[in-house]
């Protein structure tokens, strides 16, 4: 397996505050890897790196064997990074096909395609998601797990080679989220992408990843198969504190 | 063909060409200057309503339309036809620099820079007299040899008609989907793909171009230029209209301009008053009906 994504020494400060620290890593093709670490230590910065929300202030970031570190969002998710919001971002006053056909329309081809072509696409991604029949309804009236189904449903519209998911399970109730689960599984195994998630539910990141990395305080502590990660005793402390503090 | 499709064109057609032949002068008059308006706040609200940028700059180009065009026939006695173009080239290029200039702000930022632009814009005309007369305006020849108001008419009429089916097109075209992403969310709009300066700057050259245009007819039919076009006065009573008619909707600011401007005649007795009164009706409209005129009957519509 060749390596698709890889992030060397990432650095990003706010001010005094360092929220990432000299990161490595780095992602083969078709893997599923998922990243844990306690509340602030720079998951979400770490993915608003990689897709260019802000630029990093030392490192670099390869993507495909090319430098995307300093590229613009768009420029970034054109080249095959797609992601989801910790916080759902649909465009709630669109409805889910609008919703879905900007990233179809962000994908920038060259060459007019016929309009009823990229319906067509876009009826099609919403129906594998699990939005079928609610193509006219505004994204502001769906529930949680649909706003969430329909942010996937648009990164998935841009055809990504890499999807970075924050966080897709929190919120959810337990039969949602085995829901979500299914559909990160047929996700990778249908469409061959890889998958880079955030997750704080333990029991569903370590069955449903290859390997993790661990964040704390902006620095990476850990990083291997799950079984290794959870009973190293470094993860532990980071989560659970000094035991003999 | 699509005989169908197109059953209602001479339901907007005939009423759109009987003014001329039925109402007085003075009514005539009335309905130039409401399509001026229609012009003015369809072009704000593909800005505003359509991609969330609050300019409070578009009088301002409308003004830059207006004096461009009127300078140009005046001193280098430019037929105001080309003018017009002139000034509209004038007033995307003034627009794209402020649309630049503001790609890093939202909100009320980007609306205290636009106003900025448009009250400095103003300041700048009313001094420089030597060329543009100051407060005494400038004196611009008409469209045509002879004065007609029928003639004016039918061209804000074909002007407002193309400008408005352009925007139309616009909006449903990929173009239009692009914008309304922007104004929903930039970020998760960045995310998808889209390049979000490149929209956002081009809807601030685009409508400027428009104002400019707007400007520029009106400039000729008034045949005298004043401070008063670029001034906020004027950009409010845009506003206004938008926001009652319905900001983010096709038909919402043609509806706002005509209720507002018909109605204004009807209240001139009180002076400049009427924009106060305007004002407080946009207010109470934005906080009790926010999506205006517009939206309030479609809900009316949707639940009898």
């Amino acid at each position: 397996m060749s390596t698709i994504l890889e992030g060397k020494s990432l650095t990003k400060s706010f001010g005094g505050l360092t929220a990432v620290r000299e990161v490595d890593f780095n992602l083969k093709e078709g893997e599923i890897v998922g990243l844990i670490g306690p509340n602030g230590a720079g998951k979400t910065t770490l993915f608003n790196l990689i897709s260019g929300v802000f630029p990093s202030d030392t490192g670099s970031l390869r993507f495909n064997g090319r430098e995307i570190q300093g590229l613009r969002s768009y420029e970034i998710c054109r080249l095959g990074i797609a992601r989801t919001f910790q916080i759902v971002r649909p465009f709630l006053k669109m409805n889910c096909l609008e919703n879905v056909l900007v990233g179809i329309v962000g994908r920038g081809e060259k060459g007019a395609r016929k309009k009823e072509e990229k319906r067509d696409e876009a009826r099609e991604l919403l129906k594998f998601i699990g939005l079928a029949g609610e193509e006219n309804r505004l994204a502001q009236n769906l529930t949680l797990i649909q706003k969430k189904r329909l942010e996937m449903a648009r990164a998935l519209a841009t055809r990504p080679r890499v999807i970075l998911l924050d966080e897709v399970l929190a919120g959810l109730n337990p039969s949602e989220m085995r829901q979500a689960l299914e559909l990160i599984a047929i996700i990778r195994r249908e469409r061959k992408i890889t998958i880079f998630w955030i997750e704080h539910v333990m029991g569903a990141i370590m069955k449903g990843s290859d390997r993790i990395i661990v964040l704390d305080q902006g620095k990476k502590i850990r990083e291997g198969k799950p079984g290794e990660v959870v009973s190293d005793p470094r993860v532990i402390e980071a989560y659970l504190g000094d035991a003999n503090a | 063909m699509h005989v169908k499709k197109y059953w209602w064109v001479p339901i907007l057609v005939i009423p759109a060409v009987l003014p001329p032949f039925v109402l007085s002068q003075y009514w005539l008059h009335v309905m130039i200057i409401s399509l001026f308006y229609v012009m003015m706040a369809a072009s704000w609200n593909l800005l505003a309503g359509y991609t969330g940028q609050v300019s409070f700059a578009h009088a301002a180009f409308c003004g830059v339309g207006a004096y461009f065009s009127g300078m140009l026939a005046v001193f280098l006695g430019l037929t105001p036809w080309l003018g017009i173009l002139a000034g509209m080239g004038l007033a995307a290029l003034l627009g794209f620099g402020l649309g630049y200039l503001c790609i890093r702000m939202g909100g009320i930022y980007l609306s205290l820079t636009t106003l900025g632009f448009s009250e400095i814009l103003r300041i700048v005309i009313t001094n420089e007299e030597k060329w543009t007369r100051g407060t005494m305006g400038l004196q611009t020849p008409g469209l045509f040899a002879e004065y007609s108001k029928t003639h004016y008419y039918f061209v804000f009429l074909v002007a407002a008609a193309v400008m408005l089916v352009f925007i139309r097109r616009l909006i449903r075209s990929e173009w239009g989907l692009t914008f309304r992403a922007v104004l929903n969310d930039e970020v998760a709009a960045s995310a998808s793909g889209i390049n979000t300066i490149r929209v956002r700057v081009l809807a601030f050259a685009l409508t400027s171009a428009m104002a400019g245009l707007a400007g520029g007819l009106y400039g000729h039919y008034l045949m005298l230029v004043t401070p008063d076009i670029p001034s906020l006065g004027q950009m409010f009573l845009v506003l206004a209209m938008a926001v009652i008619g319905g900001m983010g909707s096709f038909a919402g600011p043609i509806i706002g301009s005509f209720v507002l401007e018909i109605l204004s005649e009807y209240i001139r007795v009180y002076g400049e008053y009427h924009v106060l009164l305007f004002g407080l009706v946009a207010l109470a409209v934005s906080r009790f009906a926010p999506e205006g005129i517009m939206g309030t009957w479609a809900k009316m519509r949707r639940s009898p």
